[in-house]
């Protein structure tokens, strides 16, 4: 399961895991967001290539109107599937 | 449920009218025809002067009435006006007069001029319980509905329910047949790009599989001999279904195409990334490796797009080597100028070995994956057999591990080898044949320009190995093999005996060679000096040839060794 919400200090936070199943319900979330936006990790157990694409294309629409999305907290278990999948190149990661 | 009729008989009069009508609705195979009959079964059952029929769409959890074919249908949520009552209530509603009822929506009869009287809108649920939709009938004539109607409506609204369930049912049989010859068809294409035969480089033996999950994924490869050499490809386009088996397709057709118009790696990299960002829906994209060996050189020069991991194994150490992917995938975003490439030299006897996540990710009955430590470990155990061996052996390891468990991801493997330059003699199991050994090593030594420093060495520990043999395996009367192979900086050598029971060098107890003379033993110290020797030491026994295989390494590079062997298989 994943949950996803705007967290006290306005980043997103989002739980669990991120996969196909949960995809659909991240990006109808992230959909809504604009500016800058901070995706806290912390508690994010897992990250399928469906999830990356959610990621992709949210930062690819905040890009579009000077904003962004930045990664916060991403753990080891995180940090290497960004790193095997190169998209440690396309994320500012924190 | 509620809205039980008050009445608890039909007269046969109206169960004759029923049956009747309801005989009718096991012809149409289609959802517009079936509407239409169940309409008209309504209207003659009730007479009735207008019908119609919204259906329920659980996954929205809305109420459609389909018009007709090609005009948009209306949708209302199940929870608004007369229908969504009916729905969320499941229970029949006969409201006499509609303008003076609330819950009524005049629009519709602004919109079309008609007069609606009196309505009667009932549910229609399956024989599982499922609510398939909700039927209004209007205007009764010369009157309004009474409780028979109800009644009788009741009992027609049931076998309606029925009806449609199975013509939606049906269409949705047909959709996924649909989609399945669809899937086949993406496949069929995303098959036909694949190379039809490996080409052959000397001092290299490429092995690739391709295997299909039931639902298209999108994998692909490519081992192709182009003007600048050997080119290399694994991809793997995300999702599942036609489009990724499509979208790697068109990148394998790209980068050749880029290939044949003279591109360099760089360039192709970057005009095939390009080209697939401007296509490519905003999520998706492909990870792939794009690497081109240079078969005189021996280098291997390769991007990767977020395909990983890469491995190398370096046959002179034992080493297994990972790379992390160069670039973010293939398609993600727009590339000014590539990344730097990463280089990687094969010596004789290493592999490359690609496996796409279908092989890493393959689940057990437990849940847990294939993983990366198992192909690492098959990769050390077989590369000697060649690349052939190591795909067959990943793959019957796969499907071992998998077991009951279904293939969830294409699995596609490319496994590339430089050929180990060696050379093989095999000799009688007698002490006389030492003299012909040590000479036959120095003579693959020279042919195969391995460091003449390293010669005395190994001559040492062929006679220490090959002595044991004679004197412990007096049951064979087969001959002794010997396999000189040049690695990175060094030698590997290996000694195969026949028919023989196992004995592990590599387990025989240490002597301790600091003991006082009186404690010491005969025997045994040969082993003890040849594990120290040699960079590594293994052996191998194999139940089914009664064969035991013991092979040892030495390089330039560690030359003075005193460390300790190691063992694998058994």
């Amino acid at each position: 399961m994943l949950s996803i919400d705007h967290g006290p200090d306005g980043a997103v936070v989002a739980a669990g895991r991120l996969d196909a199943a949960q995809a659909h319900a991240a990006q109808a979330f992230l959909d809504r967001t604009t500016g800058v936006v901070t995706l806290d990790c912390r508690a994010l157990e897992y990250i399928s290539s469906a999830g990356l694409g959610v990621l992709l294309k949210t930062h690819k629409r905040l890009l579009g109107s000077g904003g962004k999305l930045r990664l916060t907290g991403v753990g080891p278990h995180l940090k290497d599937i960004f790193t095997y999948s190169g998209f440690d190149q396309l994320f500012e990661i924190g | 449920m509620k809205g039980v009729p008050k009445r608890s008989r039909l007269s046969t009069q109206d169960l004759e009218t029923l049956l009747g009508v309801t005989s009718a609705l096991a012809a149409p195979f289609d959802l517009m025809t079936m509407l239409g009959a169940v309409v008209d079964a309504a209207k003659q059952v009730l007479k009735a002067d207008r019908g119609s029929v919204w259906l329920h769409e659980p996954s929205t959890d809305e109420l459609v009435l389909l018009i007709a074919t090609g005009i948009a249908p209306v949708r209302v949520h199940s929870g608004a006006g007369l229908v969504g009552a009916c729905a969320r209530e499941r229970a029949v509603i006969n409201v006499p007069d509609c303008y003076a009822d609330a819950r009524f929506d005049p629009a519709v009869d602004r919109a079309t001029g008609y007069k609606t009287r009196c309505m009667l809108t009932l549910p229609l649920i399956d024989h599982h319980d499922r609510l398939v939709g909700v039927m209004q009938v209007l205007n009764k004539a010369g009157g309004v509905f009474d409780a028979d109607d109800e009644q009788l409506a009741t009992a027609l609204a049931a076998q309606c329910a029925v009806a449609l369930q199975r013509v939606r049912m049906t269409e949705q049989l047909i959709e996924g047949e649909k989609m399945r010859q669809a899937l086949e068809m993406a496949r069929v294409v995303q098959m036909s790009t694949l190379p039809s035969s490996m080409p052959s480089v000397d001092g290299y033996e490429v092995a690739c599989t391709f295997r299909p999950a039931e639902l298209t994924g999108g994998d692909t490869y490519d081992v192709a001999l182009i003007e600048p050499g050997l080119l290399i490809v694994l991809g793997d386009a995300t999702g599942h279904g036609i489009a990724p088996a499509l979208t790697v397709t068109q990148m394998q057709a790209m980068l050749r195409m880029a290939f044949r118009l003279g591109a360099d790696l760089d360039r192709a990299y970057v005009q095939v990334n390009n080209r697939l960002a401007e296509t490519l829906a905003d999520d998706r994209f492909v990870t792939a490796f794009i690497g081109l060996l240079d078969p005189r050189t021996h280098a291997l020069r390769f991007h990767s797009g977020g395909q990983g991991p890469i491995f190398h194994f370096r046959a002179a150490d034992g080493a297994f080597e990972r790379y992390k992917p160069t670039s973010f995938p293939l398609g993600a975003m727009p590339l000014a100028s590539a990344r730097p490439s990463v280089t990687l030299a094969l010596a004789p006897g290493d592999l490359l070995v690609l496996l796409s996540d279908g092989f890493y990710e393959q689940l057990d009955a437990s849940g847990n994956e294939f993983g990366e430590h198992r192909v690492e470990a098959l990769v050390r155990e077989r590369h000697r057999d060649g690349a052939e061996a190591v795909r067959a052996a990943i793959l019957a390891a796969v499907d071992a591990h998998a077991g009951a468990t279904p293939q969830a991801d294409d699995m596609t493997a490319v496994i590339l080898r430089r050929a180990g330059l060696g050379m093989s003699r095999t000799f009688a199991r007698d002490f006389a044949s030492i003299d012909a050994m040590v000479s036959y090593s120095a003579e693959a030594f020279d042919r195969l320009g391995i460091d003449p420093t390293l010669l005395a060495a190994i001559d040492f520990v062929v006679e220490e190995l090959f002595t044991n043999m004679v004197k412990y395996a007096k049951g064979s009367t087969r001959e002794v093999r010997m396999d000189v192979v040049a690695i990175g900086g060094g030698v590997e050598v290996t000694l195969t005996d026949h028919d023989v029971e196992p004995f592990d060098v590599t387990r025989a107890p240490d002597v301790d060679v600091g003991a006082p003379v009186e404690a010491r033993r005969p025997g045994g110290l040969g082993l003890h000096l040849i594990r120290r020797m040699v960079d590594a030491i293994e052996y191998r026994y194999s139940d089914a040839t009664r064969e035991s295989r013991t092979t040892f390494r030495k390089t330039a590079a560690t030359a003075p060794h005193d460390g300790a062997g190691t063992a694998t298989g058994g």
